[in-house]
């Protein structure tokens, strides 16, 4: 499995998506405490034009939570770049053919699958935990002193979002063939999970509840609200995982 | 003799088009096994349920004695196979692709590196330091016998090995074919039957999803040899008088003549020596796998006759 492990990290760098997908990310954490920072700059350039108009503003206030609330609003990007970018995980393969001589060389298929689950989840954790202690560095640099309550919890529970999500990716990528029949899965599943949100008994217990770090950073919601779609969350990820293992058993390559 | 591969009553559709309809198959240990039979007669099937590539409708399929499974198969420790269009991962090298094949293959390291240059060597590809994403069609092939051979297999599965190369490639893959005949049993599939006369020592033959023919090539061409004798006189005339005296003679050309029944080869000597008729050649003709090939194909009854003959 080592050797498998090492065949996807040559495969990564060598085909460029891991500096890619380090890019973005980095570029998307820069943007939260930067766009916090240049607020105020930038509505006294728009100052004049917006007094034409008759508004008034007021003192704008810049803090850390501007800079977090920044972070929760970029991380679904960050979760589709990631769930975009590994739609192909298995699905490339299959197309491609290249998996034939793998198993035939007798490695098991359990194994191939476990490799693809940890690069997969490994790059998301990685990935998230630059985007995270870039806002993070920056945040604390400009306005070291602002308390942001249950900061690491409320990022956790988007992190576990970000696995349930790439979970589903797995279990869809174990039994199509496509990387675009696992994008409509994984789609649709989320498609579903946010109409579920409409209904508020159902909210608590939705992955989807696990988006909502900023309201325990901002008070509205506290930690305990996140437990019951926590224990579902690793439900669904545990579920996924023994569905993608028995699925791509049987899969035909 | 023990046999590595022993496949009975193997039956697989797909859909409506029923591709194996009972195929039995033995391949005995340290032979080259030609599998012959024409595009879409179900050789690739059969070599990939053979590997637990696909699920099998019925019948069962057993590697060294140990049954094959769909899927997860552990018989696959026993198999190298090159698939019909080897596909690599193309960023690495030749060499990093056989390091990659002898790690997951269970090599003992210490053994990983020489065996790959073995291998290399092998197939001459040596010095090849670019990345699999340049090869050509006929340096993938030979990659993909390396690879194969790569973890000694007792089986070697090569599905049409030679079939989309030029007659080079062609001879350099058979020539590293033989050399592995040292180390390991191999089976080919193929529709090029000159191949199999070159390199096998014995064939089986697929038609309509089931093994029409089975056996050394020797034994299959003596069962069709046909005991007729090409006569080519020197004066057409003379010919004609031959074919009027004797009964049973076929007038190919106006001087040749074909003698279907051997028997009467020794009158017909005597004959023409009384009448001092000189020849030009006088030959047995041999049957070729070709002529196996066509009769059997034309005549799909043969091989109930077979069938029964044996037992």
């Amino acid at each position: 499995m080592k050797a498998f492990l090492k065949k996807e990290w040559m495969e990564m760098t060598r085909t460029g998506r891991l500096l890619l997908l380090v890019i973005i990310f980095a570029i998307f954490g820069i943007m939260n405490p930067a766009i916090a920072k240049l607020t105020p700059w930038m509505m006294e350039m728009l100052e004049d034009s917006i007094a034409q108009s008759g508004l008034q503003i007021g003192e704008v206030t810049v803090n850390a939570m501007t800079s977090w609330t920044q972070f929760y609003k970029n991380a679904p990007m960050t979760l589709i770049v990631i769930v975009l970018m590994s739609s192909g995980v298995l699905t490339n393969e299959y197309q491609r053919g290249t998996l034939v001589q793998v198993v035939t060389k007798g490695l098991s298929r359990k194994k191939i699958m476990l490799s693809k689950m940890i690069v997969t989840y490994g790059s998301w954790t990685a990935l998230y935990l630059i985007y995270f202690g870039i806002t993070y560095g920056y945040t604390a640099y400009f306005w070291g002193g602002d308390e942001v309550p249950h900061l690491m919890f409320g990022v956790f529970a988007y992190w576990l979002f970000g696995m349930v999500m790439l979970a589903l990716l797995l279990a869809f990528s174990a039994v199509a063939s496509t990387g675009g029949q696992v994008l409509m899965g994984t789609g649709g599943v989320a498609a579903v999970l946010f109409f579920a949100n409409y209904v508020p008994k159902l909210q608590k217990y939705l992955p989807l509840q696990l988006m909502n770090g900023l309201q325990t950073a901002a008070g509205a919601m506290e930690v305990k609200d996140f437990y019951a779609a926590m224990i579902i969350a690793g439900v669904v990820i545990a579920g996924c995982g023994m569905i993608s293992m028995a699925a791509f058993d049987r899969k035909r390559l | 003799m023990t046999n590595v591969l022993e496949i009975s009553g193997l039956k697989k559709s797909f859909g409506e088009k029923k591709v194996l309809q009972g195929v039995d198959l033995t391949v005995p240990e340290k032979k080259v096994f030609g599998f012959v039979g024409r595009n879409g007669a179900g050789k690739t099937t059969t070599m990939k349920v053979t590997l637990g590539l696909l699920a099998a409708d019925a019948g069962e399929v057993s590697v060294c004695g140990e049954t094959v499974h769909y899927g997860n198969t552990k018989t696959n420790r026993f198999i190298g196979y090159l698939p019909d269009v080897p596909e690599y991962y193309s960023f690495m090298t030749a060499m990093e692709y056989l390091n990659f094949c002898g790690e997951i293959t269970g090599l003992p390291s210490g053994e990983i590196k020489g065996r790959c240059e073995e291998m290399l060597r092998l197939v001459g590809l040596a010095g090849e330091k670019h990345r699999i994403k340049g090869f050509s069609r006929g340096m993938k092939q030979r990659l993909g016998i390396a690879q194969a051979l790569l973890g000694r297999p007792k089986l070697l599965i090569c599905d049409e090995p030679t079939s989309a190369l030029d007659p080079l490639g062609r001879k350099e893959i058979l020539d590293v074919l033989v050399a592995a005949k040292e180390e390991t049993t191999i089976l080919f599939s193929t529709h090029v039957l000159s191949d199999v006369e070159h390199i096998c020592d014995e064939m089986a033959l697929l038609n309509d999803g089931r093994i029409v023919m089975q056996g050394s090539i020797e034994d299959v061409k003596s069962k069709r040899r046909s005991n007729s004798v090409e006569i080519q006189m020197e004066r057409a005339e003379d010919a004609q008088m031959l074919a009027g005296t004797f009964g049973g003679f076929q007038v190919v050309k106006p001087e040749v003549l074909l003698l279907k029944d051997a028997a009467k080869v020794s009158d017909v000597l005597r004959f023409m020596a009384d009448h001092e008729m000189p020849f030009v050649r006088m030959e047995k003709q041999e049957a070729t796998l070709e002529d196996v090939f066509m009769e059997v194909l034309k005549n799909g009854s043969l091989a109930e006759n077979q069938k029964e003959g044996k037992q």
